[in-house]
């Protein structure tokens, strides 16, 4: 419970809406009762200056007739007390009566317990000693300060208390509806650990839960992908390895049992090594389409000229091409892109090759480097017969291969290298039947 | 004779190795794991190495050729690997091998690759004249003649030739050839190479005799004036 987040930020949203009451209660507090109270205290010393300088203009005389005229001035008369005590603690004048303890020292407010009118009452009062040794008392009744206190703490108290269980609730409230939206992530996430791939988070509206819920969303997607491939790639391993490794096994079985001719031995243990060959060669294939689509090699880039590259691979294919009776021609000016070298130009002669081989009834293969809007592209362009709409979409598949074409050497993994590279450079493969013919361009981003 | 090393763990290949670089012609010792590789690379002089990057113990391949080039010995190295990706060659080129094969090899391929490295010293490489018996190329004036006729090459066809010449003698591979002339680390897959090759041919040997480009099967081309190197040979 301590280690969960939606705990700990209810808990900080409780301490911190009860920190907030107490400040306001104590602000509320000191601007009313204490501010009342000094009110109170300022009316004492005016009251008692008052009378001490009657004492002094008058003598004992003038100092009682200004105390009862205090008293009858119909002035907080239901509150005041007034009083002169001799040394002894009688009374003299006033209405003071009996007070508990000792009167405190000359000029200083005190609380204190005295009769007022006979009455015991709690009062704020001073004791100024006088010149003959009597004390002349100053105070005031406390009962409206302690209504108007009661007042102001009740209401705090309630307050506080409203205040506190709504925090509770509250923060109840919130780490309920955390809890709720976490707990749904968690349990896509649980139902896809067990292996339900296909599940994903319903994302509501566009706070950082959706955000986050679109991230992960986008993040499944793409481990689904990839597992898509794998297993397609585990299918077709399983079928176009077994086919070669079953051939070299049967001819190695018949070599055996014809082990009398030494020549028919030589000739199997050939052509056994030719389909090992063929088989390596798939492996490396399908490992160097692993490693592309891991990103790896992204680190190692750098700058180049992708018409350099197209024009040394289209001199390297040209002869080849020529062979064929094909014309390949390059067209393109210097064009910079931040890449690898070798898997460009792996990926276009693979391009190049895939038209020849495809294309040769067109007599003519095009290369050519391009920018459109501004992004650079490598295109190669056959007069060929074209791909049927019907494989359109199926040809960058790994080891799918169009059926007029199985004839054709080749292990249909060709155009997932070449997409495997060009995503690896931000690319995209687009293929398009070109008519007559049929163009494949690596489009790349924007230099 | 020249002396090779070969480390490697695996029997087999060990095995397999040793034997074909012993018809070659070299003096061989193997050694299986790298800490005996690195004593014996100490005690001494090789003329070339032939070195697994995957090793048992310690020192892997990559750990032994960094010594190697700490201490200042720059035999050249031949690193066998079975991680076939050009990241891998990146690296073990960068850790100063000279030459990288990836396993499995084509025995044709090693030994073409191992003699290209142990005579590395001997090359003309820096000749500006090449001459094999009455084939000249000079590398200024990019001038060819055969029996004292010029011939006309197109640059990367020149390229080629020179290629041929500083190596003569000595079988050059497919992949070697793509390496050293267009300077591209990648299976072309197709004969683009053999077509190039026959392309030069028609030019350099078509109206002449003997015939001085001569195909090793199941290995590549060598470019010599000895008849030996005749389509029979090897």
């Amino acid at each position: 419970m301590r280690g969960s987040i939606a705990f700990r930020l209810a808990v900080g949203y409780g301490v911190l809406v009860a920190a907030s009451m107490a400040a306001l209660s104590v602000i509320v507090y000191v601007g009313t009762v204490g501010v009342f109270e000094h009110s109170i205290d300022n009316k004492i010393m005016t009251v008692e200056a008052h009378l001490a300088d009657a004492w002094s203009a008058g003598g004992r005389a003038g100092l009682v007739r200004e105390i009862d005229a205090q008293l009858h001035d119909l002035i907080d008369t239901d509150t005041e007390v007034v009083g002169l005590v001799d040394a002894r603690g009688h009374v003299l004048s006033g209405n003071v009566g009996r007070w508990n303890g000792k009167l405190p020292q000359s000029g200083e407010l005190a609380f204190g317990q005295m009769e007022r009118n006979g009455t015991p009452v709690s009062v704020r009062f001073v004791a100024a000693r006088l010149d003959d040794g009597n004390r002349l008392i100053v105070g005031r009744d406390l009962i409206e300060l302690d209504a108007i206190r009661t007042v102001v703490e009740r209401a705090l108290l309630v307050s506080g208390a409203v205040s506190i269980l709504l925090a509770f609730f509250g923060a109840q409230l919130f780490r309920s509806r955390l809890e709720a939206r976490i707990g749904r992530i968690r349990r896509t996430t649980a139902r896809i650990a067990a292996g339900e791939l296909s599940s994903r988070i319903v994302v509501m509206g566009s706070d950082e839960f959706a955000r986050l819920g679109d991230d992960i969303n986008r993040m499944l997607d793409r481990i689904e992908a990839l597992m898509e491939g794998v297993r397609h790639v585990s299918n077709s391993i399983a079928h176009d390895l077994r086919t070669p490794l079953s051939r070299v096994r049967s001819r190695l079985d018949r070599a055996l049992q014809a082990s009398a001719d030494p020549h028919a031995l030589v000739a199997d243990a050939r052509l056994a090594i030719e389909d090992i060959d063929s088989v390596i060669s798939l492996f490396d294939k399908l490992l160097q389409i692993a490693a592309l689509e891991s990103g790896v090699r992204a680190g190692t880039f750098e700058k180049l000229d992708l018409a350099a590259i197209a024009h040394d691979m289209t001199e390297l294919y040209e002869a080849a091409a020529e062979e064929q009776g094909i014309a390949l021609t390059f067209s393109g000016a210097p064009t910079p892109i931040r890449g690898d070298r070798d898997l460009l130009a792996s990926a276009l002669a693979s391009l190049i090759d895939n038209a020849i081989k495809y294309g040769r009834s067109g007599a003519r293969v095009e290369v050519r480097v391009e920018t459109a809007d501004g992004a650079p592209a490598l295109a190669v362009r056959d007069y060929g017969p074209g791909v049927p709409p019907a494989d359109m979409d199926k040809i960058t598949r790994r080891f799918y291969r169009v059926d007029q074409s199985r004839n054709l050497p080749g292990n249909g993994l060709g155009l997932s290298i070449v997409t495997a590279i060009t995503q690896l450079h931000g690319g995209t493969l687009v293929l398009r039947p070109a008519d007559p013919g049929f163009e494949a361009s690596m489009v790349f981003p924007q230099a | 004779m020249p002396n090779c090393l070969v480390i490697e763990d695996d029997t087999e290949t060990r095995d397999y190795l040793c034997s074909g670089l012993r018809a070659a012609g070299y003096a061989v010792q193997a050694e299986i794991d790298g800490e005996a590789g690195n004593r014996r690379l100490q005690e001494t002089r090789w003329d070339v190495v032939v070195l697994d990057r995957m090793l048992p113990g310690q020192v892997d391949g990559l750990g032994i050729l960094e010594q190697m080039r700490s201490r200042g010995d720059g035999t050249p190295v031949l690193i066998l690997s079975a991680l076939n990706s050009v990241d891998e060659r990146v690296r073990g080129l960068r850790a100063g091998s000279d030459d990288y094969l990836t396993k499995p090899f084509v025995m044709s391929e090693l030994l073409a690759r191992v003699e290209n490295l142990s005579r590395r010293n001997t090359w003309s490489r820096d000749a500006a004249v090449l001459q094999v018996a009455d084939l000249q190329l000079d590398v200024r004036t990019m001038r060819v003649t055969r029996q004292g006729t010029a011939i006309t090459l197109q640059p990367r066809e020149f390229r080629l030739l020179e290629y041929l010449m500083r190596h003569e003698g000595q079988i050059v591979t497919r992949t070697m050839l793509l390496e050293g002339v267009w300077e591209y680390h990648f299976d072309p897959q197709t004969n683009v190479i053999d077509v190039q090759i026959s392309r030069l041919r028609s030019k350099i040997d078509k109206d002449f005799t003997p015939a001085l480009i001569h195909t090793v099967r199941g290995a590549g081309y060598v470019l010599s004036a000895s008849p030996t190197y005749g389509p029979t040979a090897r």
